[in-house]
Formats: structure tokens, sequence, C-alpha cells
């Protein structure tokens, strides 16, 4: 479990133990909670959002206990923990894998995923000349994909397979750190059925959640390769298409988003809504992470903002207890807003 | 045209297997009809074929899910594109697109929770059923082993739908259960063609095992000897895990398990590995079988013993569907009964946890009348399972909208309940009876099922003598693929054509 062990040990080290080591569990998992989301972005850890998903709570606390039996880590209480030196050490020697990009990329990494399966199943059908067959990807929505995709393409239907073949090898090429076999053996094609996660972690001798991180790891750098040089793949550059990804707010959020935008003030959102006003200022939380041209000024003096930040960044610490006790007179909502605006660069 | 070029030119077979030009025929001659064809004799050609002869719809009624799915998708595969499956995997959207031109498909699968809602039953009449089928009928009969409650209302569906045309197909069902059939659906002059559930080339084995650790060994003894490919059933998921995990681990074969707790994604791959001769051997809760057309199925091994022969038998019968001799092996070690029987109670509602809901549903002063719904945390507190759930559920509504009083809808349940664990007692001990009897395996299935049929078979079970040694495998057990290619030569494998490179 070299590759979780480290994230978990990065993480850790991030948060010193302002947060609980749950918070890395909801993290790892996607939550889209405020809470989460605030946290990925406030300690700098929004790479590893969602990428383990989904993770139980059981294997997680094992994990814990895991690291904890080796000496990694150690307990500080209330289920905060802190690195030990070997923990440290342990880091320093395995770093993390670096294409990881789960807050960007957790939306359409597995969409990607599918319409790259069912491309390649199809493509080596045709290529080998065969029409029975059953579809590796049972969503409709990336059947409609290919259909579109194979209508469009300018490329002779024959030729298909050796494109796609190319633009993989180029792609693969460019980072040799990485080893496309956690992709390549999974893939389906023409009388042959790639392998379950499971199988393939056991065929190149990983641990299960490891496998997971490489798998996820490979398919994030090719999203990235592909959407910096498009020109180069061609048809690869397809499986993005109108894939991007849009900020998401919570489903909630986006309404007190449009509602702010047409003027609600705070306290006339949470009234219409029906909602607590502490609510709706989770909801402005959010908002000030995602939409960079939400303004704070109407929460939050210019100068108070300054002081906030100064504290913040004197005492080195995020925790909104220990940034109150200094300046006494900001509000939790305000210290919030400060650092949701500001704090996460 | 004859029936048998229509077959040639729509499915590309050249002829008919048994029992289905009989049922073809007497629908054609606008007959209902009961068909009880075995496992793996292709009963939906008998709808699939009418398809292309009748004017209007065809409304095939299948009750399991991923069966319906796997049956559209296999037609789509063999280029039929007018199916279509309404059922609650389709979004609100999809379902209102499918509604909306229904008349634009031939063959329409529907689930039967699907077909009580008055709103697609509008639909349906609007359009012209020119057959209605009812696939795995023996659903419909309380003394069937797979009773669905929402199956005993497809007379009331049938008759709101003008009484069309009826095919109902079952693979197994006593005689009880057919004529449990024939009445619920309403037939008359009902043509009923039962051909033979025997199936010659498949022989019986029961062993007495002493205990669960020998049986193990006894597993990955067979497998290493027997002529593969082959499917271990077992009733849990994790001795199934367990097993293929061993055989995996000693390198006995290429064995996977295959069970409802494995992601879809997963399921589909090692049933289309194993289809694909990836897999030598699969480790399979029941989950496992519907819909996997594979032909040479070597073996099937129960592990446990079913709840009943119904299942049985349709179990070992995705064995040698290429005619070629297979064997079916049980292992049966003593007490092995008071599994099924303990999954078979958690199967109804108990008395206490009826009595405990009424209780409440009374002390609250909760009507149930006009079909009022339960709530879902009653069924948490009340320990339901689902399928405990579904059926309580069923009572409440119904009888709710006929406003009968709390107090007899509760007997009505802890009856029904009643009759039902004792007829699943029943099948678990005929089971049970079966594997302790001395005499032929074969005539005792046959018998049950109050099948005709005799013949002389040479291979027939351990009791007329079958020995175990024909089935053994002349080759060395395939190892593990040993030569393992690079992930380019296998992106070259899937993505270039050698032989038009060439």
């Amino acid at each position: 479990m070299v590759q979780l062990t480290s994230i978990i040990l990065y993480c850790l080290k991030q948060l010193s133990k302002e947060r609980t080591v749950y918070s890395i569990y909801h993290l790892l998992n996607g939550k889209k909670s405020s809470q989460t989301i605030q946290d990925a972005h406030l300690f700098s850890l929004k790479k590893f959002f969602g990428v383990l998903s989904p993770l139980s709570r059981d294997s997680y606390d094992s994990m814990i206990r895991t690291l904890q039996e080796q000496g990694y880590i150690i307990n500080h209480g209330e289920q905060r923990f802190l690195l030990t030196s070997s923990g440290e050490s342990f880091l320093n020697k395995h770093p993390i894998l670096n294409e990881l990009n789960g807050w960007e990329y957790h939306q359409i990494t597995w969409p990607f995923w599918e319409r790259l399966s069912l491309l390649i199943q199809v493509a080596s059908n045709i290529v080998h000349q065969e029409k029975c067959y059953i579809p590796i990807q049972k969503n409709k929505d990336v059947h409609q994909w290919v259909k579109t995709v194979l209508k469009e393409m300018k490329v002779p239907k024959y030729d298909l397979g050796r494109m796609i073949y190319q633009e993989l090898i180029a792609c693969f090429e460019h980072n040799k750190t990485l080893d496309p076999s956690v992709l390549v053996f999974r893939l389906t094609g023409f009388q042959q059925i790639g392998l379950t996660p499971m199988q393939t972690a056991q065929k190149l001798s990983m641990n299960h959640f490891d496998y997971q991180l490489q798998f996820i790891n490979i398919i994030h750098y090719m999203i990235r390769k592909i959407a910096e040089k498009p020109e180069q793949f061609p048809i690869l550059s397809l499986l993005q298409q109108e894939l991007r990804q849009q900020h998401e707010l919570t489903q909630s959020s986006r309404k007190t988003w449009q509602l702010l935008i047409q003027g609600y003030s705070l306290e006339a959102i949470a009234r219409l809504r029906k909602l607590r006003e502490s609510t709706i200022e989770d909801h402005l939380v959010e908002i000030a992470l995602y939409v960079n041209h939400f303004s704070i000024d109407p929460y939050v003096e210019q100068k108070l903002q300054e002081e906030i930040l100064a504290v913040s960044r004197r005492i080195a610490s995020r925790q909104l207890k220990l940034i109150k006790d200094q300046v006494n007179k900001a509000s939790y909502f305000q210290i919030r807003l400060v650092l949701a605006k500001y704090g996460g660069s | 045209m004859e029936l048998e070029d229509l077959l040639k030119k729509q499915f590309g077979f050249t002829s008919f297997k048994t029992g289905q030009k009989e049922v073809i025929s007497a629908l054609l001659n606008k007959q209902h009809t009961l068909a009880m064809l075995p496992t793996g004799t292709g009963k939906s050609l008998c709808y699939q074929l009418p398809g292309y002869i009748f004017e209007g719809q065809i409304v095939i009624v299948s009750p399991l899910l991923s069966l319906m799915q796997d049956q559209v998708e296999q037609m789509k595969q063999y280029g039929e594109k007018r199916v279509v499956a309404l059922n609650s995997f389709l979004s609100q959207e999809e379902r209102g697109n499918v509604l909306a031109f229904l008349d634009r498909y031939k063959f329409i699968f529907i689930s039967p929770e699907m077909l009580m809602s008055p709103y697609i039953i509008q639909k349906l009449k609007n359009i012209s059923i020119s057959l209605f089928v009812v696939d795995e009928a023996h659903c419909i009969s309380q003394w069937g082993y797979d009773f669905r409650p929402d199956y005993s209302k497809l007379g009331e569906v049938r008759k709101t739908l003008g009484n069309p045309l009826t095919l109902a197909l079952t693979a197994t069902a006593t005689s009880k259960v057919r004529e449990d059939i024939i009445r619920s659906l309403g037939l008359n002059g009902v043509k009923k063609i039962e051909s033979t559930i025997d199936r010659p080339n498949i022989g019986f084995f029961v062993e007495q095992i002493a205990d669960y650790r020998q049986k193990e060994d006894r597993v990955l003894e067979l497998v290493a000897q027997l002529q593969k490919p082959g499917i271990i059933y077992f009733s849990s998921k994790k001795a199934a895990e367990q097993m293929a995990d061993l055989l995996s681990e000693q390198q006995i074969c290429r064995a996977s398990v295959y069970h409802g707790g494995l992601d879809q994604d997963t399921r589909i791959l090692i049933q289309q590995q194993f289809i694909y001769g990836q897999l030598d051997v699969i480790c399979a809760t029941s989950a496992f079988g519907m819909g996997v057309n594979k032909e040479n199925i070597r073996f099937v091994i129960h592990f446990h013993m079913p709840m009943q022969l119904e299942s049985y038998l349709q179990e070992i019968g995705r064995a040698g569907r290429d005619g070629e001799p297979s064997i079916a092996i049980l292992l049966y070690s003593p007490g092995d009964e008071l599994l099924p029987l303990q999954l078979a109670e958690g199967e109804l509602p108990s008395e206490s946890q009826i009595d405990w809901l009424f209780n409440l549903l009374e002390n609250e002063g909760e009507s149930v009348n006009g079909g009022r719904k339960l709530s879902e945390t009653w069924r948490e507190l009340g320990g339901f399972s689902e399928v405990q759930w579904r059926i309580v559920e069923e009572f409440v509504t119904r009888l709710g909208q006929q406003n009968k009083n709390l107090c007899s809808i509760r007997n009505e349940i802890k009856e029904f309940a009643k009759r039902r664990g004792q007829a699943k007692k029943e099948s678990i001990f005929k089971m049970k009876s079966w594997i302790d009897i001395n005499t032929c395996r074969r005539k005792f299935i046959l018998h049950y099922f109050d099948d005709p049929f005799t013949s002389e078979i040479n291979q027939c079970c351990d009791r007329c003598g079958l020995q175990l040694e024909p089935y053994h495998s002349f080759k060395k057990s395939p190892q593990k693929e040993t030569i393992d290619i690079s992930w380019k030569e296998y992106l070259q494998k899937l993505l270039i054509n050698g032989v038009l490179n060439k």
C-alpha cells in the first residue's frame, strides 16, 4: 500500500492536527459537502478529491490502524494524528503520484474511461470486421457518444484502430514513469475481454488500493496531456468533447448563488428557501471557493479581510478558533469566507 | 413462406429445436399456448419468430431485470433494432420517449411492476398487441418455487388488455403449477406443449462428503480432473470467493467469482471472459447463468444443495447445450439442508415480525385503507429483509385498497407466510430425498415433473452405475497463460489486424 500510505501521510501532514483523520476519508471519497470541499482548498489537498471513491469506512479505519502499528503516525487525541519521524522519512522516500488531479477531473474521470473503453472495443471489432458482440459499457449516453463520433469522424473506418493505437502510444511515451499496463489490460476488443480492476491488480502484483490510484493517475495524465495538445491527438481529444468540467457547486449552493445574483440578501434567501441562515452561510463560503468574480466585500470589510489573512499567516494556522482568538471582532462566517477566498493559494 | 425458411432468413438456423415448431404453429393458429421447454432450447425464438409474421406488437413480461436486459441486447446484437425494455432502468425521460412512440417497437419487454401502472396500461391499450408473452410463467403460482406477488395479477392485466393471444413460457413447472398458470391467466382452450425436461447428455452424480473442509479438497480435485469449462454453484458469496481464490492460488485453472455483490462492470467482464474462454471455471451464486449463452460447459458442480429441484434443474441445464456429454455433480455433507432451510425462513416475514408491525399500526391508529404506503423506518425497525418487506407491502397495498381492516390483513399475511413457508420446506425436503434415493435419479426428477419421457440412457446417474472417469480431461489441465504479452502487444492485438496488414 505504498501509494496510499504516502497519500494519507501527506494529507495528515498538511492538516497538521487541525482536522480529524476522517476529513481525509471524506476527501478521498469525494464527499460533496461544504466542509470537505473547503478543507480540500484550505489545506491544498484538492488533487486527492474523490480519487479513491468509493472507499468504505471499515477499510479506511483499518488503514489508519495499520499506519499506527507501523509507527508512521501517532494519535494526538480527538481523532487527530501526527506524522512520526519514520512517517516523514517514508513520505520522503515514496513521493506521491504526481498526475492526480481529483478536484479538476473527478467528474470526468469515469466518463472518460467509459468512452475510451467503448471506443476501443468498437474500433477493435471494426478492424476485425466483427459485428456481433456485447458492448462492455452499458451507459446509453456513452453508446450515443460513440455513434456520433463514428459518424462525424473523417477517418476511414478500417484505419481507426491503427490511429487510436498510434495516438495512445504517443500519449504514453511522453511520460516514462507511468506504466500503461494498469490501463491497457482492462481494455476489451475483438474476442478479447479486458480484466477487472481486481484481476489487473493481481496480474501486476499490486495492492488493490494502490492499483486504483495508479489507474486514476494514468487517466488524469491522459486527460491533461490530451487537453494540452489536442492537435496531436485528433481522435483521443474527442473523448473529452463536452466533458469539460463545469465548476460544480453543490445543487443547493447553486440555487443560493442564483438568488444572490438576482439581488437577494443572505437573510432573504434563508427566508425564501426556508433554510437556516447558517446553511446559507455555508453556501456562500462554497461560492467564495469557486466563483472567482464573487466578491466577499459586502460581508467582510476590506480591512478586516487583511487582518484575518495576516493573523492566519502569522500563526500558520487555518484553524478558525485560533484565528478568532486573535481577531475577536470577526465572526466565524467572516473568517471562513476570507480563508475560502484567499486562503487556498 | 415455410417456417423453416423464415428461421433460416431471420435467425440463420436450419432446423428447430425440440418443441419450438409446435409452439409457433399453435400460436399461428391463434391458440393460447403453455410451453414448458427445457432450459437452453431457445424459448425466446418461440415469440421472436411469430413477431415476423404477426402485424402488431409482441409484449413480453419478464420478471428479472438483468435477464430482460440480456435478452434485449442479444436481439439487438443479432440485428433486431425494434426492441425495447420498459423497466426501472429507464430514466423518466427515456421512459417518456419510449411510451410516446410505443408503436415503433415490435418487441416490448416489460417488468411486472410496470404493468401495475394505469398510465402504462393505457398506453398499451393504444397499440395492437398481437401476442402477450409471460416469461418464467411459474412465478405466477404460489406453488411455484419462485412466486412473485405482482405476477399473480397478470390475469387481470391480460383481461384489461382485451385478452390478447397469450404464450406462457416456463422451463420447469410441476403439473400443479402448470394448472395454476392457466387458471391464473384465465386462458381458455390452451394448447399445452410440454416437451421433456430431460437432458440426456447430462449425467447426474451425487457424492457424500464428511465435512466442509473435505468438500473443498474434493472440489479442487474434481476441477483438476474434469474437462472444462465448468460452473460451481454456492449458496454463499463468501464460499464462492474462497473457492475461486483457492483454484487460482493453486493454479488449478483460471477461475473467477461471480455474485450479485460485485459491481455491474465486473459482472459483465467476468461473464464475457467466461464466454470467450478466458476463464475455465466460474464460482458463482445463483445470480450467474441467466442469459449466459455458452454451448460447451462440461460440468456443473453444486457445492451446496439448491432450495428445490426446479432451480437445480435450471442450473445444471446450463451444461452441455452443444449436446456433448456433460456432468452435474452435487456434493452433500450431513446437515447441508440447514442452510437452505435458514435461507427459506429469511424470505418470509416471521409471525413475530408481522405481529410487531400490526401492533404498531393498531396502536398508532393507522389505517391502511386506500392502499397507503408503509414507512421505510418500520422496515428497518422490524428487521425486515427486502424480500420480506415486498411481501408485506404487497398485501397491505392490495388488501388496503379493498378496505379490509388491519386484523384481517394481519391474518392473511400470516396465513400466506405459513403456507409459503410450508411449501418451501417441502421443496427442500424433496431435494433432500433426491439426494438420498437409492434408485435412478433421472427417473425421480422426471416423475416429479410428471414427465412421461423414458429412454435408456447410457451415462445416466451414479445410481445407474455412472462413473466420473469418462468426464475427465485427457489434456493436462490448461495452466495459466504462461506467455505474458506486454501492454504494447496487447494494444496491437486489439487495434491492429495482423491479417489485413500483411
